[in-house]
């Protein structure tokens, strides 16, 4: 735990690390958000913001799902805004992008380890990095049609708290690689 | 940590809530006055999980309404209208979409209004003294409602009970209408028209599943389902509209081509004569049992706000009658009759 949270604390400290984290994470919510329908088309210009429904904030309308309060229009896109929505999905992209850049620097330390080990750090953060991108995958095929995706949509509770634990696991693995590759 | 805790308990508080306000009184019901094909165990079994939880697409309670004139519709855009006890509503389709059932009244007469954009389906039932919400729950890919007074689940297209303390029961069917704004407008120039102001944020310029003005994405006549089916039936392209009717002598498809052409079709259901009339100005159909085979000439009828009026319509009976993509309407009524033009089944 305490090599996780010395990880962690070493990534968001590095100017450098920090703002891949930070672009890692800020892509990937917006891809969940648009995915999950909170962003989508449908404005028509301009830009205006408007917040009439703040009693729904704690409203589920699914699992880990929560109702908008807010919305903005922003050019031909129109975001729902639910606050809990967004900070869930900041905080699964701030994993995944911990995941990422913490499994590069492994792969970008060889001259301290052995290239297997290199290897499976990088290999390592996969499962956790797919898990991730599998809390939008039932969605994009709903959204794509696909007649199989219907079967996906009961596995949908189960998606999201999956996903963020597969990343702290596979953050966890790196975090004593590196720890590891520290000491070495 | 004391802030873990109460963050704990209260999403504990939250999840373990009901997420309805249960009432007093069942829906209105009565003995089914429709078929139903498959038995309720079948149903039961056919159930899927749509998505979103129970009230996860949240019905409306206090339905806004505006002034024909302060509608931002334009004439081509879809919208489920009713006229009853002398009152005519329109209900936008891209409001609805977001949440399939408006539960609403009319001169005191509670009625809910439903309508489910994976099978094209618009249908309204008397309520009672509760109201129906959205069980999450599909079968056939069609909305499955539930009344919030015994928690009794219905299909939409069935209005039948399949499971709970109803099961087995029917619900009354008011006829909506399923047309163009303008068509509506013209028919109804005092009609109101659902506001946006519903109660919920939602992007209501934008329908999740694709548009009907054009017709694109999941609307397609030959885009695919979503959902697996109880009976599959690949006469038409799956989503082909029809319109459907069904009474104590089974169930009728009709070809919105077949119903444009002919004006006027008379079809036998077991001992039952039929008559369905085209109304060229909402384009759609009104179905009515025939039991004396009256002839009826569609030149001599008048479409009224109020309905036709002509010779030989006082001795028709009303029968509810409402379009349904093909897939959906061949999947509750695997029997179903089919008439295309020409001969009669």
């Amino acid at each position: 735990m305490r090599a996780l949270l010395r990880v962690v604390s070493s990534l968001l400290s590095r100017p450098g690390t920090a703002s891949a984290v930070g672009a890692i994470m800020v892509v990937y919510a917006l891809l969940y958000l648009w995915l999950t329908g909170d962003i989508m088309g449908g404005g028509h210009g301009g830009w205006l913001a408007l917040f009439p429904a703040w009693e729904r904030l704690w409203q589920t309308r699914g699992p880990l799902q929560f109702e908008p309060v807010g919305l903005f229009f922003l050019g031909r896109l129109v975001w729902t805004f639910s606050p809990i929505n967004t900070l869930l999905a900041l905080t699964v992209g701030l994993l995944i992008g911990l995941n990422a850049v913490a499994g590069w620097r492994v792969w970008r330390s060889p001259r301290h380890c052995s290239l297997g080990a290199a290897s499976s750090g990088l290999l390592g953060s996969l499962p956790a990095l797919l898990a991730g991108g599998a809390c939008c995958a039932p969605l994009l095929l709903i959204w794509l049609g696909l007649p199989f995706a219907g079967a996906l949509a009961s596995l949908a509770p189960m998606l999201l708290p999956g996903a963020a634990l597969l990343l702290l696991i596979g953050l966890w693995g790196m975090a004593r690689r590196m720890a590891q590759v520290d000491d070495s | 940590m004391q802030g873990s805790a109460r963050l704990a308990f209260t999403l504990g508080i939250l999840f373990s809530l009901p997420a309805s306000l249960v009432l007093a009184d069942p829906p209105s019901v009565s003995t089914p006055q429709v078929p139903v094909a498959h038995s309720l165990a079948s149903f039961r079994e056919a159930v899927r999980s749509g998505g979103p939880g129970k009230d996860g697409i949240p019905s409306i309670e206090h339905p806004r309404f505006l002034p024909a004139d302060k509608a931002e519709l334009s004439d081509a855009d879809r919208i489920i209208g009713i006229h009853h006890r002398g009152q005519a509503k329109a209900y936008p389709q891209r409001i609805l979409v977001w949440h399939e059932i408006v539960n609403d009244e009319f001169a005191g007469e509670a009625i809910s209004i439903t309508y489910c954009p994976l099978t094209g389906t618009a249908l309204g039932f008397k309520r009672g003294d509760t109201e129906l919400g959205v069980s999450g729950k599909l079968v056939n890919s069609n909305l499955v409602m539930y009344d919030r007074a015994t928690d009794s689940e219905w299909p939409q297209i069935l209005a039948v009970a399949i499971d709970g303390p109803l099961a087995g029961q029917g619900l009354e069917e008011l006829r909506v209408f399923w047309t163009t704004w303008g068509a509506w407008r013209a028919r109804h120039p005092q009609t109101e028209v659902l506001s946006e102001q519903t109660g919920f944020v939602r992007n209501y310029r934008y329908d999740p599943y694709g548009s009907y003005t054009p017709l694109s994405g999941y609307y397609r006549p030959d885009s695919t389902r979503l959902f697996p089916v109880m009976h599959r039936d690949d006469r038409f392209p799956a989503k082909t509209e029809v319109f459907g009717l069904r009474g104590a002598g089974g169930a009728l498809a009709i070809t919105r081509e077949a119903l444009r052409e002919e004006g006027v079709v008379n079809v036998t259901l077991g001992e039952r004569h039929y008559t369905v009339i085209h109304d060229a100005g909402l384009d759609t159909g009104w179905a009515f049992h025939n039991p004396a085979n009256v002839s009826i000439r569609l030149a001599d009828l008048e479409f009224t706000a109020e309905g036709i009026v002509g010779p030989g319509i006082e001795s028709l009976e009303a029968v509810n009658g409402f379009e349904a993509m093909w897939f959906a309407w061949a999947a509750f009524y695997p029997d179903t009759a089919l008439y295309e033009g020409g001969e009669a089944p």
